[in-house]
């Protein structure tokens, strides 16, 4: 039940992220002038203590998942978008000129050149961003949105450490798990010279 | 070169005298992760040092009761302040009493024998659990006490920090013996979060502490325990044994604090800490001074 929670925050939390992060990553290698603000704003939020974070969002989205689910992808936003721009930048001028050069528009270019070429390094910030939320997400507890962190503050309320460890080692495996299913991922979707 | 060896040395020697005095001669004092816990750390601390001379490590915050139990049992601190109903239930898992001199013999009694600690005198005040509501609320639906709540219950809904869930003298018991039942289960969620869960409507009932700065600020009651449920709460220094002996000077200063502090004090000095923002050492420095001259 608890496990489930916690899975299910990340999820979505992930999904978020994910579908916000990445034109967000895009917009700023088509827009220079973005990218120190959005950048910076990212850096600022992953700065911010997640238990301030639950207390500032208290009045916007009340208790329970969603306020979870909203530290949660501004965490997540940080590795998202920088790997994006990063891996969108780092992709070699001569072959994008190549592109230009058989008449394809940004999109096109976008679309079938820079995304497959940055697809590793995006992966990356994703997998990271994956295994920062598996523990991030246990201080969802904090804010009556369940998860595995119940085991973890009912334990440490009360000195047990067999809770902690109920609470600790399942979202440990979880992060490994997830890692190991997006490094899968990545080598399958991942187009590599040969 | 030679210079620069034997400056080397020196250094090496005052570093050592530091460490051997610091081991020796030096108080650590604990609190627990709230501020009225750090509050009476930091005047215990303070008067320890003005008192005796002696050097005082503070590591305050540190975590819930058994924290700093465990801690001040190991040896990691020396002293904290700990509450009478708290040790008597929590720590001595006795079921809970609601006369405060029975609960006050009787930990002071087991403390020294179990855990080679001393109980010193109590502060004055007690700290109860405090079932809160917004006063806007109370006044609408004519609620004074907890027993009123148990109309309204089914329709509320509450949220409580994982300590008072946890306890013998917390959630489960209080449920009982007034009848509780709400909307859905009691969100479970960090202590401090409730009171602004609170007060944004997003909980309707909460436990809080009776001298808890935050009531009068945000606006809110507390609900009077008619039944006699919760145990009380007086605050006193526990102190390892081995400590007191060696340091003679130590009780009488601890002693001076005795009765010292009421539940409006209390309520007060929390009060400044959490609602005006003003420094812990600032506010125990001025009462010490206003109070204990």
């Amino acid at each position: 039940m608890l496990l489930r929670q916690h899975v299910y925050l990340i999820a979505v939390s992930t999904g978020i992220a994910l579908a916000v992060g990445l034109p967000l990553g895009v917009l700023v290698t088509r827009r220079p002038a973005w990218r120190r603000p959005v950048l910076g704003l990212a850096n600022v939020f992953q700065t911010v203590p997640s238990l301030a974070l639950f207390g500032l969002l208290i009045p916007v989205f009340g208790i329970g998942a969603w306020t979870a689910i909203t530290a949660l992808v501004v965490y997540a936003l940080l590795p998202i978008v920088r790997n994006t721009y990063a891996g969108i930048t780092g992709v070699d001028p001569a072959v994008r000129d190549a592109g230009r050069g058989m008449g394809m528009t940004d999109t096109e270019l976008l679309r079938m050149v820079e995304l497959p070429l940055a697809a590793g390094v995006i992966l990356a910030g994703v997998r990271v961003a994956v295994v920062v939320s598996v523990g991030v997400a246990t201080i969802a507890a904090a804010i009556g949105a369940g998860g595995l962190g119940v085991y973890i503050f009912r334990g440490v309320a009360t000195v047990d450490n067999t809770l902690i460890l109920a609470g600790a080692v399942p979202a440990a495996l979880l992060a490994l798990l997830a890692d190991g299913l997006l490094g899968l991922a990545e080598r399958k979707l991942v187009w590599r010279p040969r | 070169m030679a210079a620069a060896v034997r400056y080397r040395a020196l250094g090496a020697l005052a570093l050592a005298a530091l460490v051997g005095c610091g081991r020796s001669e030096r108080i650590v004092v604990g609190a627990k992760n709230f501020t009225e816990s750090d509050l009476l750390a930091e005047i215990v601390a303070q008067q320890i040092e003005r008192r005796t001379g002696l050097a005082v490590e503070r590591r305050l915050h540190l975590g819930g009761t058994f924290v700093c139990h465990q801690a001040i049992t190991a040896g990691q601190i020396d002293l904290y302040v700990e509450y009478t109903g708290t040790a008597f239930t929590a720590i001595l898992k006795q079921p809970p009493l609601s006369d405060p001199d029975s609960v006050f013999r009787f930990v002071a009694a087991e403390y020294p024998r179990r855990f080679g600690l001393r109980w010193t005198a109590p502060f004055g005040f007690n700290n109860t659990f405090a079932i809160l509501v917004r006063r806007a609320d109370a006044q609408r639906d004519g609620l004074t006490a907890i027993s009123d709540l148990a109309r309204v219950a089914p329709q509320w809904r509450a949220g409580f920090g994982y300590e008072f869930l946890e306890r013998a003298d917390g959630f489960p018991g209080l449920a009982r013996v007034y009848g509780l039942k709400f909307s859905a289960p009691p969100t479970s969620m960090d202590l401090g979060l409730t009171y602004r869960a609170l007060a944004d409507s997003n909980l309707d009932v909460i436990a809080g502490n009776s001298t808890d700065g935050q009531i009068e600020a945000l606006h809110l009651v507390a609900l009077a325990d008619d039944r006699h449920y919760f145990p009380p709460y007086q605050a006193a220094p526990v102190v390892r044994a081995v400590v007191l002996e060696r340091y003679p000077k130590l009780a009488a200063a601890l002693a001076e604090l005795g009765g010292r502090i009421s539940d409006d004090e209390m309520r007060r000095l929390n009060a400044l800490a959490d609602v005006q923002h003003r420094d812990i050492s600032e506010i125990a420095r001025d009462w010490l001074a206003a109070r204990l001259p």
